[in-house]
């Protein structure tokens, strides 16, 4: 049996390598998404997870960073300071600004960090310096060449004209990248005063990140406290609930595009064994059979669609950063598995409509003549 | 253009070169004028195929002509050979092979169309044809739900609606039952001798040895028999005129099956005196 | 030979393509299928493109909506995308309103903020602005606008999805704000805005006095242009006309999005054209016998050719009507499900969606009508 509905499937080579293609490609397009999607939060987190810190001080009832604005007073530094365990404190600005480079404009997180502060600063520089003198900016290297700027030239940030200092790798995303200053010549765009955004706080050997947040929230008032992993993580939930909707939305048109495929394909290959499955039934095979040859046939097509799909978003996973950095896709397995299944929740509806027209075949059709 | 019917002149089919070299046909001349009803019989693999095809303007010739209505056809370039097809003869194949998708009148209309003759016009004409053919209430019928004589039926009506000078037909009886295959032959007799057609019939059913003017036996490629026939004029029966009981009668020759039907024919004569 | 009338090649057009639709409607089943998995493909394209349109018109819904021509932004500023790192001292407004041909200046502070609702995090752009100066809701569903700094106006749609209305409380920045009013379309799927008193804003982001942007109304006999160019003498300030902000915000948008929906659009077209092929591929292999007669009755090529061009064009015409049906109502879905999306399905777009599907067409037909054009009609006596 499954023979014979491997037979059926790949009989007609053409037929197949089209409806492979056809299934795959809608796939390709869930895939796809998701993978953009992951791979954009992936980077998002990317300050969070690198700068160097453990725990994270906010003002009070912002957990966030992207799209959120935060406001301390620097007195907050010292307080934080003073709390048992912690080893380092070091107060940041942050905004979500645009930088104009090259005459485009992009999204940035710009962070203003001290001077010779042992964290908040860039992490990995693929050209030029890390150090930031004034009038100086850090930004990431794809943004830089997609704009067509280098070390040495100038573009604005925090509407400043700013020379590159460095470029820094993995600090960019399709929505946004990082991008660093001097926290002097941040405050003095600020208007001077005596805010600060962040304070990124280093736990002493043996203190646990969580215990050491604790007590700062409870010594030091109108802060948020989180650890590292806390805030990433709500940055995560944040750009999945904001994407979330768009995701299924998409979601859905693609598997429909799919289903529609599938179901073609399979009710192709029915019809045209249109005969022998009415030989078969007249020789007494059972209706169950015969589904269960269906249900296989739709399985196949939809299993060899899926590893297509699977192979065109892989490739396109390869390919595409090379003409567009900024574009980073990154396939997660829980992605996949969970096209997996529904691909398979496909199939079984694909089945249905043909194993439909098996029920209704008469026997007798096949000997009469033509 | 003169109605002068299919001429074929030392024609000869050669496929391929050196040891490989096949001749499917060998030098064959035949002759068939508007009103004759030719067979040709032989056995699988003695060439009618390829002589088929080159009557029918699908393979050319590699010695020999063949001229239909004075055209020259085994000279013709391929852009025009597809419309002397559809315009001079008329094709009925073995399988019937009509479109399934349309329906009888629609069947037939559609050659009409593909001479450039608009829908009206094409389906009056197709009217015409299928009701004198005996199919004028199945017109709107589509092809499964028609048995297989009325089926040949709507083919030959096909044939004729470009009103054709060659009817070409492949074992046109061969998927029919007796009685349906009696009246395609008939058909055929009629279409030859009623609307002056040259037609060419290729089988192996003997039966349509009974329609024939003539029947030719190939044989690796070339004819090995022609056989004239001739029909009995008091029972009707087909005879070959060769083994057949001759009489004369006026200065005119007539075949008999029998001595009876002859002496019975001559006796009429005798008493009318 | 009969001489061949002008006419006739037309007719044989006409034969042809209504030989070509008898054909395909034979297996009605496959033909519907056929249809709507080209349908699905187009629609796709055209809902992907009304996406597009639909962000790209909320990205300007605000300064669309509100008064002013004129936008002085902080120097170095040209979008209002990205919030509020600049801000623009507070003297500045009075620079403005003192220049002349400048009848109002509308001072606006804009941050972005969130309120975690039900567990959702809910972007909210908070427009904190002066009553007199104007720059507020401007379609009020329910409600009045803030009159004091504990007062909000929210988004009906966001609103309405946790159940908030008219005095209820709502939670921003760590401040707790009394519900005062409902607006309209000011939602959108990368956030909503949220309407409170400048001064509340202000003692948000800690600086008084601020202002994120001023929108700047030209009275009579001053144009815009005229007024930005007396304005650009103001220090620190980045004076464009409201119109130029509002393409740069358009131009951050479309730079994100166009880089995903490029691919996306091309792969729906891909699939859409193999539905096609594979659909044509099928139903002239089927009926190679019947297309090989044809030809042995002496119809050219070019009839055969026609035949499955005209199913392409068919099936595609008959998949593009139902995928513009089928964009049109997912739109209508996707709005009534989730108010926050915006779908604008432009004429343009539908013309674009349309021609690409011709191309389909085109693309699925070439191999199968090949194929048809090419059969031998000496296949059809097997002897």
């Amino acid at each position: 049996m499954f023979r014979l509905a491997v037979r059926n499937l790949t009989q007609d080579k053409t037929r197949l390598v089209i409806s492979v293609v056809g299934t795959g490609l809608a796939l390709t397009l869930v895939l796809f998404f998701g993978a953009v999607f992951t791979g954009a939060t992936g980077r998002i987190t990317a300050y969070i997870d690198c700068a160097g810190a453990d725990v994270w001080v906010s003002q009070a009832g912002v957990r966030t960073m992207h799209m959120s604005t935060s406001a301390l007073p620097a007195s907050v530094t010292g307080e934080v300071k003073a709390v048992r365990g912690v080893e380092q404190a070091v107060p940041i600005l942050y905004a979500e600004d645009m930088i104009d480079a090259g005459g485009d404009q992009y999204i940035a997180y710009v962070f203003g960090v001290p001077s010779d502060a042992p964290m908040g600063g860039p992490w990995r520089i693929v050209d030029g310096t890390s150090a930031l003198g004034p009038g100086d900016v850090i930004v990431d290297h794809a943004i830089a060449a997609q704009s067509g700027v280098g070390v040495g030239d100038r573009i604005t940030v925090l509407g400043q004209e700013m020379r590159i200092a460095g470029l820094t790798s993995g600090t960019s995303s399709l929505v946004s990248s990082v991008t660093f200053v001097r926290m002097e010549d941040f405050a003095q765009v600020r208007g001077g005063g005596d805010v600060i955004s962040f304070v990124l706080v280093k736990v002493a050997p043996g203190e646990s990140p969580a215990a050491v947040s604790s007590r700062i929230a409870e010594s030091v008032d109108g802060v948020t406290v989180q650890t590292r992993g806390q805030f990433a993580a709500q940055e995560r939930k944040l750009v999945g609930d904001m994407s979330a909707d768009l995701i299924n939305i998409m979601n859905t048109a693609g598997y429909l595009t799919g289903l529609a495929v599938v179901v073609l394909t399979v009710y192709i290959a029915t019809i045209a064994r249109r005969r022998e499955y009415g030989v078969l039934k007249a020789m007494g095979v059972r209706n169950s059979r015969l589904y269960q040859i269906v249900v296989v046939q739709a399985l196949l097509a939809v299993a060899m669609g899926f590893v297509a799909g699977l192979g065109i978003t892989l490739l396109l996973s390869a390919v595409i950063p090379r003409f567009n950095e900024l574009l980073v896709l990154s396939l997660s397995t829980g992605a996949v598995l969970r096209v997996a299944v529904i691909s398979t929740l496909l199939a079984g509806v694909a089945a249905l409509l043909p194993a439909r027209q098996i029920a209704g075949l008469e026997p007798a059709a096949v000997t009469r003549r033509r | 253009m003169e109605n002068v019917g299919l001429q074929v002149e030392g024609v000869t089919k050669t496929f391929g070169s050196g040891d490989t070299q096949v001749v499917a046909v060998r030098d064959v001349s035949l002759r068939v004028n508007p009103g004759e009803v030719v067979l040709i019989m032989g056995p699988s693999g003695s060439g009618k195929t390829t002589l088929l095809l080159m009557l029918g303007a699908l393979l050319k010739p590699t010695e020999g002509r063949i001229a239909l209505d004075g055209l020259e056809l085994s000279d013709m370039s391929e852009r025009r050979l597809p419309d002397v097809r559809l315009r001079h003869f008329g094709f009925i194949f073995q399988d019937f092979n009509l479109l399934s998708a349309l329906n009888v009148l629609d069947n037939v209309a559609f050659a009409a169309e593909l001479t450039g003759v608009g829908r009206k016009s094409a389906r009056e004409q197709a009217t015409a044809v299928l009701t004198e053919l005996g199919l004028g209430h199945r017109l709107h019928f589509l092809p499964n739900k028609l048995s297989g004589g009325e089926k040949q039926r709507v083919a030959i009506a096909r044939a004729l609606i470009n009103n054709p000078s060659l009817i070409l037909a492949d074992e046109p009886t061969a998927n029919l039952d007796s009685s349906h295959g009696h009246e395609t032959m008939r058909l055929l007799r009629e279409i030859a001798q009623k609307r002056s057609r040259s037609v060419v019939i290729v089988s192996h059913d003997a039966r349509i040895k009974d329609i024939a003017d003539r029947v030719l036996w190939l044989e690796d490629g070339q004819f090995k028999d022609v056989v004239e026939m001739a029909t009995d004029p008091v029972c009707q029966m087909a005879v070959e005129r060769e083994r057949a009981i001759t009489g004369v009668r006026d200065g005119e020759t007539y075949y008999f099956c029998a001595r009876g039907c002859r002496d019975e024919f001559l006796a009429i004569q005798h008493a009318s005196g | 030979m009969n001489v061949r009338r002008m006419a006739g090649p037309l007719r044989l057009l006409a034969a042809a393509a209504r030989l070509a639709v008898r054909n395909l409607l034979q297996d009605r089943l496959r033909f519907a299928l056929s249809v709507v998995g080209v349908g699905l493909s187009l629609m796709l394209i055209l809902f992907l493109l009304g996406l597009r349109a639909g962000a790209l018109r909320s990205a300007v819904v605000y300064l669309d909506s509100t008064p002013g021509s004129v936008e002085v932004l902080p120097a170095g500023v040209k979008s209002t995308a990205a919030g509020s790192a600049q801000f623009l001292p507070p003297e500045t407004a009075g620079a403005v309103a003192s220049t002349p041909g400048a009848i109002r200046v509308t001072p606006i502070l804009l941050t972005m903020g969130f309120s975690e609702m039900h567990g959702t995090k809910e972007v909210v752009k908070l427009i904190g602005y002066d009553a007199a100066s104007g720059g507020g809701p401007w379609d009020i569903e329910q409600g009045r606008e803030p009159r004091a700094d504990d007062e909000v106006v929210l988004d009906r749609v966001v609103a309405g999805r946790h159940g908030l209305g008219v005095g209820d409380a709502f939670e921003i920045g760590g401040r707790t704000l009394t519900v005062v009013g409902l607006s309209n379309e000011s939602s959108s799927w990368t956030g909503s805005y949220a309407f409170a008193r400048r001064t509340f804003v202000e003692s948000l982001v800690l600086a008084p006095g601020a202002a994120s942007f001023l929108l700047v109304t030209p009275g009579p006999g001053t144009t815009p242009a005229a007024l930005a160019q007396r304005l650009a003498s103001i220090p620190g300030t980045n004076v464009l006309l409201k119109s130029e902000v509002m393409a740069n915000d358009q131009q951050i948008v479309a730079g994100i999005f166009d880089q995903v929906i490029l691919l996306m659009v091309a792969a729906a077209f891909v699939v859409g054209a193999l539905v096609v092929g594979m659909v044509l591929y099928t139903a002239t292999n089927e009926r190679r016998a019947e297309y090989g007669i044809l030809k042995a009755i002496g119809a050219r090529s070019s009839v055969l050719y026609r035949v499955v061009a005209s199913q392409a064009v068919v099936a595609t015409g008959v998949g593009a009507v139902l995928g513009v049906g089928f964009a049109y109502g997912m739109g209508a879905l996707v709005m009534a499900a989730r108010p926050q999306f915006i779908v604008i399905i432009e004429p343009t777009a539908v013309a674009t969606t349309l021609a690409a599907g011709f191309v389909m067409a085109i693309a699925g037909a070439l191999i199968p009508a090949r194929t048809a054009a090419r059969l031998e009609p000496a296949e059809v006596f097997r002897g």
